[in-house]
């Protein structure tokens, strides 16, 4: 197997608000391979969108990146880093955490660049769609007419102030040449919007939330990214525009070759895109293999008990088996070192309360459970109750 | 309302412009012989004491108001409804371009301390709060002792190209009373210029923008500037006014540099107000009725740009 074209490794991300210390993202390691598409699965506030952010350097005050690792593996710019920053590279791996921000700002768009979850906030209402995609196809001329130079990503004598005050005075002034807005029609073409010519000329507003989500991949996909977080892309979208976004993330990936980081809390979505999956659960990757390790062969209890919840068109009648409890706290003096999903699991036992390691089931495959489980069977006499924890409310 | 407030701001507008066709006579020319002249229409009989051939005799003087004059002339015989039109020109001018200057300093300041947040931000305002504290008017005359009456000469293109002849061949623009309304007013554009890059900055298309690769410049002036110019645009329009009373504030207290102003005028009549009280009032009703134009085309923008009321109730 080719070397991942992203790793990640030991990523902490931390929120220090006024409560308290959020443990956002703890202790992450998760490698991507080139050219497939990752699925992260999770509940709700399992820090599935911080990762995303966090990979991208988005991470704003008060959350802050506390430690560990994001290599992306780029020869030419290790090269270019690697005296500058010797102790950011590492072979043909470039460590974004310890590049200059500079650099990682130029990453975003050629590289990095990301879909959102609602399409009908990430536009900026005062701006024409088309306007706002051939920015990004802007970001990329420069970066590919001067793929050395940092400064030439991202700074350009074009651009200069004056032209960006008489723009912000004169409100029908375009500024995008000719060139982007046409490359910007050829990608609302790709996503699949009627009319492409017309339509470039339009504002938000007067786009569907389908259409709107289109034209966000069309601007994702403006810098030709290596990688494309799609954090929730079809959360805000009904059914079967659902299923077209899809089909057009799919299509894209297949034609580029792009690596996808699909996020979503929706199995479904990720039975039908991913090749590998991610389970996460309280800021950690829990559970991840092919797709077939994680739906047909899952060993975490949280896995077993997430597929567990899916309706099932086969065995009608029977109730849905929901995991009991909630998602924990992430508030540092909450969390110990212990298995954070104990209290739920209907398989503790009592060396859970301990922290476990990262195991590999079966040996040898990158099929890997941060589990006691997967080494041993579970022992009923060792079983925790729920006194453990501090009276059994849950 | 918003009529009344359109037709005011537009009859002041088109004086200002227009001041040396509408002018009878040039705002400057002294005859002392008509001076203190009531408006067309009015008497005014002043009795004073004489001695006519050795005898104490009371005298009544009755002057009689004419369309010469029709807005009567002051203690210099200078004509008051020349100088009025020619007021508006010193009064808008110093409000439109105290203004501008105004907002793009305090728009400045407040984007960039909203936008960074932290510590800038903390910086900035703070700065910003102690400007506050100073009174503006205090502020105001300290600063001109400070750069001195400076004044620039514009040439009148009217007069310039021969259609008005005999006017005033320049205006003159009181330098340091923009510049110091100016740095007496930016304060209240940084605070709303602040609050709106606040909320903007954190909006989804800003973020998205950014992982796109924008720089920081590029968010700032594409993406949170246009969408934060609604309440600065209301704001602008309210603190033209502010500045033209301030403005003639100053001058009233001496410290314009031109004497063609309203509140120079209404100094000028003050010591009269008992006898010839037109001196003071018409460049009085002038800036009441500038005031009041502009507040009300204000109130009107407000509530037409503001999207929960949707512009229906701006009686427009």
């Amino acid at each position: 197997m080719s070397e991942p074209i992203l790793r990640i490794s030991d990523l902490s991300t931390r929120f220090f608000t006024k409560s308290g210390q959020v443990n956002a993202v703890e202790s992450l390691s998760v490698s991507i391979d080139e050219g497939e598409i990752f699925g992260i699965v999770g509940e709700s506030g399992s820090g599935k969108s911080v990762l995303a952010r966090s990979i991208i350097g988005l991470i704003e005050s008060p959350g802050q990146i506390t430690g560990g690792k994001i290599e992306y593996r780029n020869a030419p710019l290790a090269d270019e880093f690697r005296d500058a920053h010797p102790d950011a590279v590492n072979g043909d791996y470039v460590d974004l955490r310890s590049l200059p921000e500079e650099a990682v700002r130029s990453l975003r768009g050629p590289s990095f660049s990301m879909i959102f979850q609602d399409p009908e906030s990430s536009f900026n209402p005062t701006l024409t769609v088309g306007e706002q995609i051939a920015e990004a196809v802007e970001v990329q001329r420069r970066a590919s007419s001067n793929p050395r130079s940092t400064k030439a990503r991202t700074s350009s004598s074009e651009y200069s102030l004056g032209s960006y005050a008489y723009g912000a005075v004169m409100p029908n002034r375009s500024f995008v040449s000719s060139k982007s807005k046409d490359r910007a029609i050829e990608l609302l073409q790709q996503v699949g919007i009627p009319d492409p010519e017309e339509r470039v000329d339009e504002y938000p507003h007067e786009y569907s939330g389908g259409m709107l989500q289109r034209a966000m991949i069309a601007q994702a996909l403006a810098g030709e990214p290596d990688i494309l977080i799609a954090d929730e892309p079809t959360t805000a979208l009904d059914v079967t525009i659902q299923a077209q976004v899809l089909n057009l993330l799919r299509e894209i990936q297949d034609e580029t070759g792009m690596t996808v980081l699909l996020i979503t809390h929706n199995l479904g979505v990720i039975a039908r895109m991913c090749d590998r999956v991610g389970v996460m659960y309280a800021g950690e990757v829990v559970e991840r293999g092919t797709l077939s390790d994680i739906f047909d062969t899952p060993v975490h209890p949280y896995t077993k008990g997430l597929l567990g919840s899916i309706p099932d068109l086969d065995t009608t009648g029977g109730r849905l088996q929901p995991i009991d409890g909630n998602v924990p706290s992430l508030m540092d003096e909450e969390m110990g070192d212990r298995c954070y999903f104990a209290d739920r699991c209907p398989k503790a036992m009592e060396q859970c309360l301990e922290e476990p390691d990262d195991a590999s089931v079966d040996g040898g495959t990158d099929h890997e459970v941060k589990c006691v489980l997967a080494q041993t069977e579970y022992d009923e006499s060792q079983a925790l109750g729920d006194s453990h924890f501090g009276g059994g409310d849950t | 309302m918003a009529k009344v407030g359109i037709v005011l701001l537009v009859g002041v507008i088109l004086v200002a412009t227009f001041a040396p066709f509408l002018a009878t006579q040039p705002p400057q020319e002294q005859n002392l012989e008509d001076s203190n002249i009531p408006p067309a229409g009015l008497t005014y009989s002043s009795e004073e004491i004489a001695f006519v051939d050795g005898e104490r005799q009371t005298v009544t003087n009755t002057v009689q108001g004419s369309l010469d004059h029709p807005l009567g002339t002051n203690q210099l015989g200078q004509d008051i409804y020349s100088r009025t039109l020619y007021g508006a020109r010193t009064s808008l001018a110093v409000g439109v371009l105290g203004t501008v200057i105004a907002l793009l300093s305090g728009v400045t300041v407040g984007l960039i301390a909203g936008f960074y947040g932290g510590r800038v931000d903390d910086g900035l305002m703070r700065f910003a709060d102690i400007m506050l504290a100073f009174p503006a008017l205090v502020l105001a005359i300290a600063l001109i002792g400070l750069l001195g009456p400076r004044t620039l000469e514009i040439p009148d293109p009217f007069v310039a190209a021969g259609l008005a002849d005999g006017m005033p061949e320049t205006f003159t623009l009181p330098l340091t009373v923009t510049l110091v309304v100016a740095l007496v007013n930016w304060v209240w554009f940084a605070r709303i210029a602040r609050g709106e890059a606040l909320t903007v900055r954190e909006k989804n298309y800003v973020k998205a923008s950014r992982s796109l690769g924008a720089s920081n410049r590029r968010l700032m002036l594409k993406h949170v500037l246009p969408n934060s110019l609604t309440p600065i645009i209301v704001l602008a329009t309210i603190q033209v006014a502010v500045i033209i009373l301030l403005e003639s504030s100053l001058s009233f207290l001496g410290f314009s540099g031109t004497n063609l102003s309203w509140g120079f005028d209404i100094n000028q009549g003050r010591d009269l107000l008992a006898t010839s009280w037109w001196i003071s009032t018409v460049p009085g009703l002038a800036i009441v009725l500038a005031v009041i134009g502009i507040n009300l085309v204000g109130d009107w923008l407000r509530d037409a740009l503001d999207p929960d009321i949707g512009g229906e109730r701006g009686g427009m």
